[in-house]
């Protein structure tokens, strides 16, 4: 909810390269590329529909190390990850206007 | 249709308001939250609807029927075996997309089945518009639209299971894209004859695929060599297909199912930011909401010494007053003893019921029901990751200051077994109301306020570095947190009231009796003039190492049945009043007796919730594990006095 009112017209880091869940800015909108990590976290992901291909924005973040909050915006939930388990999914920046 | 009893299971993902929609039909029996994953066993109701009967069965939430986790099982187990006559699956509306997903897969089994679209008015505010007669069309089965948190729709509900059951109406799977859907109906063709069918051919091969990495059917592969290439052989090929594992591939194409159903479906107006989601950026900000964390559970601090021990005082005079009246009356004799334990087991279940109870279950339900303990969890990960554990024991915690029953009760939500089993075995050394009105009544009243700050801080450590020994004993790599947050709702004054209800007839029903149980048996023994064998017989331990009169040896016993007692006899047992205390025992001395009545055994009512929700074994070690620390903590605490 933080970056919520930022500019969408505020320049991305558009780097095109691949990148995961702890690296993007919050409030952006970016594509699942890939969930690595074994099959148990990935099903464990599939079912609380987090798939490939889905769009999703990083929402927000605790304190010291704390896990991150991700909203899929296809679904509109929000699941808070761990950093462990945010690591392994990777994002890249994807078209604002997409959807 | 016969004269049986049909057998109607809810189905829905965690959150969706099943338990919520469960209760407005079958009355006060599951209990609800907004905290995924609360209905770990399931709860099970019989239901008059027209003069027809109709077992309604309320499962856990699962986000998919590939099982996962406990709960999860649950689900699956109950659907396989029991072979229900009608699915109702629950949907939560404002997450229709995602809640698809399992309703695809639902369909897939060709049960006769009801669509709830519930929490309609939530869909609503969050500028939802769904079709419910496309969707009907899509899914092929009746959607009713439902509020259940204020009972609107469940008749209507009602009425269609009534008419989906007569009619025996089965609804057709949907298709998956034609290259998968094809290899899945060649699979289906080559079952064995002898391979258990779940439902139908198809559904039992979509499982069998996505088996891939579970263990469930190993022991039938090896069995069945051929069945088992063919298997493989078709995993590999859909899997090539979209260069992914196979199972991913028909998650995908569920995922794609309802995506396009939702899009045919709902139209989506954009929202603006509505007050609860402005609200809900303030409870998840990072430093405002561990602020607000902190305010919280000072405000529940206040609640427990301002509103809690006045009303604990206040109620336990008349109990008082008939304990004494009943000495008075019948003197030292059996039947007085006997009165006054009795009389001491229901006064103390009301202390504990009216003046901590029901106000920390309340304030607990409202904190649940709007979805706060998820965002505690989220906010205070970190830190207890620190001590090996996840954040969603954190509510548990909080839940435990006030008392360790309903904490240990509700450590039902973390899924794994381990986590479970540390959180509850931490939970007795958390100081509940009833050791924290002895920390303030002796170490803050006789010794100042600084130090009774120092004893709970020393209190908090205790659980800190235990918490890191016994998640290095219980090793297990803790894959990390996900949890569902769900969105922030306005609580249902019913749904508190509700779940208040249903954890204090827990209590009611089983600790009590078991307090009042214990408090007639003490009454017995100290009519034979047992406590003076006790004495005796603790003498060595009470005098000899921790250094107090030997005179206390009794009190600890009666610690057990209450903790608050230990405090009430101790005075008893020195024969002084509460201001004289000091000119009998050092403060060395009196800082050893709390600390040691503190951190002793979990008191009746803990144990007896221990054993029940995790097993003798771990109730075992409770005891053990307290036992020692308190006898070590107390020691040490006598140590620091006799060097000092």
């Amino acid at each position: 909810m933080f970056g919520h009112r930022k500019n969408q017209a505020e320049s991305l880091p558009v780097t095109g390269r691949v990148c995961s869940l702890l690296e993007i800015p919050q409030g952006h909108k970016f594509k699942i590329v890939e969930i690595k990590g074994g099959p148990g976290l990935h099903r464990r992901l599939l079912a609380l529909g987090f798939h490939r291909g889905d769009l999703v924005t990083l929402n927000g973040e605790a304190l010291l190390g704390g896990p991150v909050l991700v909203k899929n915006l296809n679904s509109d939930t929000r699941i808070a990850l761990g950093r462990g388990i945010a690591r392994k999914v990777l994002v890249e920046p994807a078209d604002e206007n997409e959807r | 249709m016969n004269d049986r009893v049909p057998v109607v299971v809810f189905i829905g993902q965690p959150n969706c308001g099943k338990s919520t929609l469960f209760n407005a039909i079958a009355g006060f029996k599951a209990r609800t939250s907004n905290f995924p994953g609360t209905t770990v066993c399931h709860a099970h109701s019989e239901v008059a609807w027209k003069g027809r009967v109709y077992s309604i069965v309320d499962l856990p939430g699962t986000y998919s029927l590939t099982p996962q986790e406990p709960q999860e099982k649950v689900v699956l187990t109950h659907i396989f075996q029991e072979k229900p006559d009608l699915i109702v699956n629950v949907i939560d509306a404002s997450l229709l997309c995602r809640s698809l997903e399992l309703t695809v897969e639902l369909l897939e089994l060709e049960y006769p089945m009801v669509v709830v679209l519930n929490m309609m008015d939530l869909a609503e505010k969050k500028g939802m518009k769904i079709d419910p007669v496309a969707l009907e069309k899509k899914l092929g089965v009746p959607v009713i639209r439902t509020v259940a948190s204020r009972g609107q729709g469940t008749n209507d509900l009602m009425d269609w299971v009534e008419k989906v059951l007569g009619e025996q109406r089965r609804p057709r799977h949907l298709r998956y894209s034609g290259e998968v859907e094809n290899r899945i109906k060649k699979l289906a063709e080559m079952l064995p004859a002898d391979f258990p069918v779940i439902a139908n051919p198809r559904f039992t091969a979509i499982r069998a695929i996505e088996a891939e990495t579970l263990a469930v059917d190993r022991f039938f592969l090896e069995n069945n060599p051929d069945f088992k290439r063919d298997l493989d052989r078709i995993r590999q090929e859909i899997s090539a297909l979209r260069e992914a594992p196979a199972y991913e591939v028909l998650s995908a194409e569920r995922h794609h199912l309802a995506l396009k159903i939702f899009e045919d479906c709902c139209r989506v107006r954009h929202a603006r930011l509505s007050g609860l989601e402005k609200l809900d950026s303030f409870i998840m900000h990072p430093v405002l909401g561990l602020f607000l964390l902190l305010l919280i559970f000072a405000g529940m601090f206040y609640l427990i010494f301002r509103v809690g021990s006045p009303l604990e005082a206040w109620l336990l005079k008349p109990w008082e007053a008939l304990r004494l009246g009943v000495q008075e009356r019948y003197g030292h004799t059996l039947l007085a003893e006997l009165l006054v334990g009795l009389v001491q087991g229901v006064g103390g279940g009301v202390a504990i019921v009216f003046p901590y109870f029901i106000p920390l279950l309340l304030l607990m339900g409202f904190l649940e029901d709007v979805g706060y303990l998820a965002r505690a969890g989220f906010l205070m990960d970190a830190f207890m990751h620190r001590l090996g554990l996840h954040g969603k024991s954190v509510p548990l915690f909080i839940l435990g200051f006030g008392c360790n029953v309903p904490a240990i009760m509700a450590t039902r939500i973390l899924e794994s077994r381990r986590d479970r089993i540390i959180t509850a075995l931490l939970i007795p050394f958390i100081p509940c109301a009833a050791r924290t009105t002895i920390i303030l009544a002796l170490v803050a009243f006789l010794l100042g306020p600084w130090w009774a700050l120092g004893f709970y801080f020393l209190n908090l450590v205790v659980v800190a570095v235990l918490s890191s020994v016994l998640t290095r004993i219980f090793k297990y790599s803790s894959p990390g947190l996900i949890l569902e947050i769900p969105s922030l709702k306005w609580p249902s004054l019913k749904n508190i009231l509700q779940k208040t209800y249903f954890n204090l007839k827990e209590f009611i029903r089983f600790a009590w009796p078991i307090l009042i149980a214990g408090s007639l048996l003490l009454s017995l023994l100290s009519f034979v003039n047992f406590d003076r064998l006790v004495n005796a017989v603790l003498s060595p331990f009470v005098s000899g190492l921790l250094g107090l009169p030997s005179s206390l040896g009794v009190t600890l016993v009666f610690g057990f049945l209450r903790k608050e007692l230990s405090l009430l006899m101790m005075f008893q047992a020195l024969g002084v009043s509460y201001q004289q205390l000091l000119s009998v025992i050092s403060r060395g001395q009196l800082l050893t007796f709390v600390t040691f009545v503190n951190f002793f055994i979990p008191c009746l009512s803990t144990l007896a919730i221990l054993w029940k929700e995790l097993g003798r074994r771990i109730a075992l070690v409770s005891v053990l594990l307290n036992l020692s620390l308190a006898v070590l903590v107390s020691w040490l605490v006598r140590l620091a006095f006799a060097i000092f």
